[in-house]
């Protein structure tokens, strides 16, 4: 009896299949926006959209960082499965480094190691997610976020960020929002989408609010130390006396390597909230059914936080620094786009379009679609990142790239303007 | 207004913290806490599928060279497509394309964190409110952990000791129902060391179109078959029946912790497309971890360059052991082992405890013998047989002899007094 199509019994999660919450990505609207690049321009496409400069030779990783890969994988003794947590070494390394920064000394127990922070976010989410429950994130944000709480039925609610107050957290809404089922509150420092840094105050009163809220803070911090401008990097486990934080982080960005899969999650808890919580029981028992970062990379983690010049991190701020200045200084100077806040951090600046200004662009994504496939440049459109009629420019990228693109943006702009 | 101590409305996710899912790792983590610190003897890891701790199963320097230049090149530090880069995708379809009767396209491939992440993505994708899925008992404890994390129900078949492990289609038959969408099969066998004929593969391809089910053929140990039967990759059925093949390079290559794997979808009439899951798998590829991208861009070196003779020393190192592990157990009159192992890691023996005393069950016998003569062995019930063992012989020679020794010492401590 032969089996006709129809009789075939399958159909695939129909969540995957419909939920737009997840698949909305920022890796989709990108790819759709690439589809309409003309493959008869000569130029060189100009990559505005995602937070990886690693294509870019001024921003190749340091060799301490090459050297210690190499090295751990000659030596052989990593070619087996990791503990699930992640090796000792690496947790131990990690517990280092970023006790510099802090007031008090973390345990290698209270590092995870993950598959970068791509899957530290996911852990946490899962983690915090129980029927009913809900957390608060920012908006403009990171919409893996909403991504991964939609596929894990844990409702988000979002806060607004303040343009006019350098993005900062508008606390006034995070309580408004909260209520008995609120587990946590996800904030972004350095900021993506923002290009904002929090002063150690800000910090401080997100903190006190998250302690009356009773709720943890989610510290993602995955653009650590990447500060340009007048303020420095404070990490949120500053306050974790105030509010237990949990810090997700890696490697992708501080050393430009988004491809090597290195992050963390980590558990700042001087007195022991989170552990008397169930959170701890979780973590490990989702981490004991998920992938694992690859040991050989774990390996190497020692030698590449401990052993990363302070010259190869100035030149990375020097350059983003440059090109954070180039980018607003040159969005200045185009009508239909204002920046309100200079970007000190990060890789971004989120600006807002004057659509008004413009003939036949009737939105951010009308807009990304014909920039692509008139000047070759991919801008993020700012629907993506919750903000309707903004874009998010990515400026890491060899400083004459960026001239540019903003060139032909300013160059769209006014072949665009209305008379 | 501070917060004092018991007002955090934060908590662990009940459903996380209420299953308490075994995986073969926690079974092995809790034997080893009872191994005797005070044993001056090395332990001896007869428990887990990991041999890459042993100078003679070291990887091929092809591998190593391959990583090394990747990573030097520089071109693979950015973020990877959700569903692997193209050169990588390409180098898998062409290697596994070698042993098909028709050829895959880069499209038909999928990279995954290993092996493990390949199971987690077809579980999740085949996961809908009342389906289920058949899975292999004896078979590997990953899959039902995750099953329950996706709420996705299993149901199991029996393989039979007396027929080479063989699928009991008759209970295959009896479990499936309208709500059944896939069947697992895991060849060469994990944990019995089976390899399945083409005329078995064959009968299960048949069962499965007859169903109208999905054979998810998990080939971790692809080509590590050193007995009489050859290594027949499910997918030369895949014009009969749709066939997703789990695999990595973790075991033929010694690599577990590269965590570099693939799903590919045997599908030449195009029915898991139509039907949808295709575009689930991609779906769910995106909001998911991705492997290394350097490991992937290493992938056609490590695919196209290893040469054979690697590969025949590892079938040689194995096939040594799996033959010393056979006659020893022979030697041990409180376990007996039905079929010879042909292929993969592992063999599944009998545990008769009426020969001993003290000793009631599997659990029992791997407990004492950790704690007695530091040797891991695996208990039955982690993989859905009581009172069996799943041994390990991808170790040192030398060293399985040991542990053989070991656990005929502890027999012969523990046998019943007539």
């Amino acid at each position: 009896m032969e089996n006709g199509d129809a009789k075939w019994r399958f159909r695939g999660n129909k969540q995957l299949r419909s939920d737009s919450a997840m698949n909305v990505t920022i890796r989709s609207v990108r790819q759709e926006i690439m589809s309409r690049l003309n493959p008869q321009d000569e130029r060189p496409v100009i990559p505005m959209a995602q937070g990886d400069p690693s294509y870019f030779s001024c921003f190749r990783t340091a060799p301490v960082a090459e050297d210690a890969i190499v090295e751990s994988v000659r030596s052989a003794k990593f070619n087996c499965y990791s503990p699930i947590v992640g090796i000792p070494p690496a947790r131990r390394a990690v517990a280092e480094h970023l006790s510099k920064d802090l007031p008090f000394e973390l345990s290698p127990d209270n590092v995870y190691i993950t598959v970068g922070c791509t899957q530290a976010i996911e852990i946490i989410l899962t983690v915090l997610t129980n029927p009913g429950s809900n957390v608060l994130i920012p908006r403009p944000g990171y919409p893996y976020y909403e991504s991964w709480a939609a596929f894990t039925h844990l409702e988000v609610r979002h806060y607004d960020l303040l343009p006019e107050k350098g993005w900062e957290v508008d606390l006034d809404s995070v309580e408004a929002l909260a209520d008995q089922n609120t587990a946590a509150i996800v904030i972004i420092n350095p900021g993506n989408p923002c290009g904002s840094v929090f002063s150690a105050e800000h910090l401080e009163k997100i903190a006190k609010l998250a302690s009356q809220l009773g709720i943890m803070v989610i510290a993602d911090e995955v653009y650590d130390h990447l500060v340009f401008g007048s303020k420095p990097f404070v990490p949120m486990g500053v306050f974790a006396s105030i509010a237990p934080v949990v810090t997700v982080g890696s490697l992708s960005k501080r050393w430009i390597v988004p491809g090597w899969r290195l992050g963390w999650l980590v558990l700042n808890d001087p007195i022991g909230i989170l552990r008397k919580s169930g959170i701890i029981e979780s973590i490990e028992n989702l981490l004991n059914i998920s992938a694992d970062p690859v040991t050989f990379v774990q390996g190497a983690l020692p030698q590449i936080l401990e052993k990363t010049g302070g010259d190869f991190f100035s030149k990375i701020k020097s350059l983003l620094r440059e090109n954070s200045d180039i980018c607003y200084d040159m969005i200045k100077e185009i009508p239909c786009i204002d920046c309100p806040h200079k970007p000190e951090g990060s890789m971004f600046a989120m600006v807002k379009l004057n659509l008004s200004l413009l003939e036949g662009i009737e939105s951010d994504m009308g807009f990304c679609l014909m920039l692509s496939s008139e000047e070759s440049v991919v801008a993020l459109p700012g629907f993506t990142v919750g903000m309707s009629g903004w874009l998010r420019i990515m400026f890491a990228m060899e400083p004459s790239s960026l001239k540019d693109g903003l060139h032909r943006i300013k160059a769209f702009c006014q072949r665009h303007g209305k008379e | 207004m501070e917060n004092t101590s018991d007002n955090w409305k934060f908590k662990g996710n009940k459903e996380l913290n209420s299953a308490s899912a075994i995986t073969v790792r926690g079974a092995l983590n809790a034997l080893m806490s009872n191994l005797n610190a005070s044993d001056e003897r090395a332990a001896i890891p007869l428990g887990h599928g990991d041999p890459s701790a042993f100078p003679c199963f070291r990887t091929t320097t092809v591998a190593d060279d391959a990583i090394c230049d990747s990573v030097r090149s520089a071109k693979f530090n950015s973020y990877s497509p959700t569903v692997g880069i193209l050169p990588a995708r390409r180098a898998v379809a062409d290697y596994l394309s070698q042993d098909l009767p028709y050829k895959l396209s880069p499209d038909d491939v999928y990279l995954t964190l290993g092996c493990t992440q390949a199971i987690e993505v077809i579980l999740t994708v085949l996961s809908s409110p009342g389906a289920n899925i058949l899975l292999p008992r004896p078979g590997f404890p990953y899959y039902e952990a995750r099953a329950a994390f996706c709420n996705l129900e299993v149901r199991h078949f029996d393989l039979l000791p007396e027929k080479g492990w063989e699928v009991d289609f008759d209970s295959v038959e009896a479990l499936a129902d309208k709500n059944t969408v896939a069947m697992v099969i895991i060849n060469p066998g994990n944990p019995c060391g089976s390899v399945y004929s083409y005329e078995h593969l064959e009968k299960v391809a048949k069962m499965a179109k007859k169903l109208g089910i999905i054979v998810i053929a998990d080939e971790v140990y692809d080509h590590l078959a050193f007995g009489s039967k050859p290594f027949v990759p499910m997918g030369v059925f895949g014009s009969s029946v749709p066939v997703v093949t789990l695999g990595s390079i973790s075991k033929r290559w010694i690599v577990p912790g590269w965590r570099l794997g693939w799903l590919v979808t045997n599908d030449p009439n195009g029915i898991l497309r139509k039907s949808g899951i295709v575009d689930c798998i991609i779906a769910f590829l995106n909001v998911s971890a991705d492997p290394v991208t350097f490991i992937q861009g290493a992938l056609p070196q490590i695919l196209e360059k290893t040469k054979e003779d690697f590969f025949s020393k590892i079938k040689t190192i194995l096939r040594q052991a799996a033959d010393i592990c056979y006659e020893k157990i022979k030697e041990i009159p409180c376990i007996e082992c039905p079929q010879k192992p042909e292929g993969s890691m592992f063999v599944m023996v009998k545990l008769d405890t009426s020969l001993l005393d003290g000793i009631d069950n599997d659990m029992d016998f791997c407990l004492s013998l950790a704690s007695e003569e530091s040797v891991i062995v695996l208990p039955g019930i982690c993989v859905g047989l009581r009172n069996w063992l799943r041994i390990t012989f991808a170790i040192e020679p030398a060293s399985l002899e040991d542990g053989l020794r070991r656990i005929k010492s502890f027999y012969e401590r523990h046998s019943k007094k007539k």
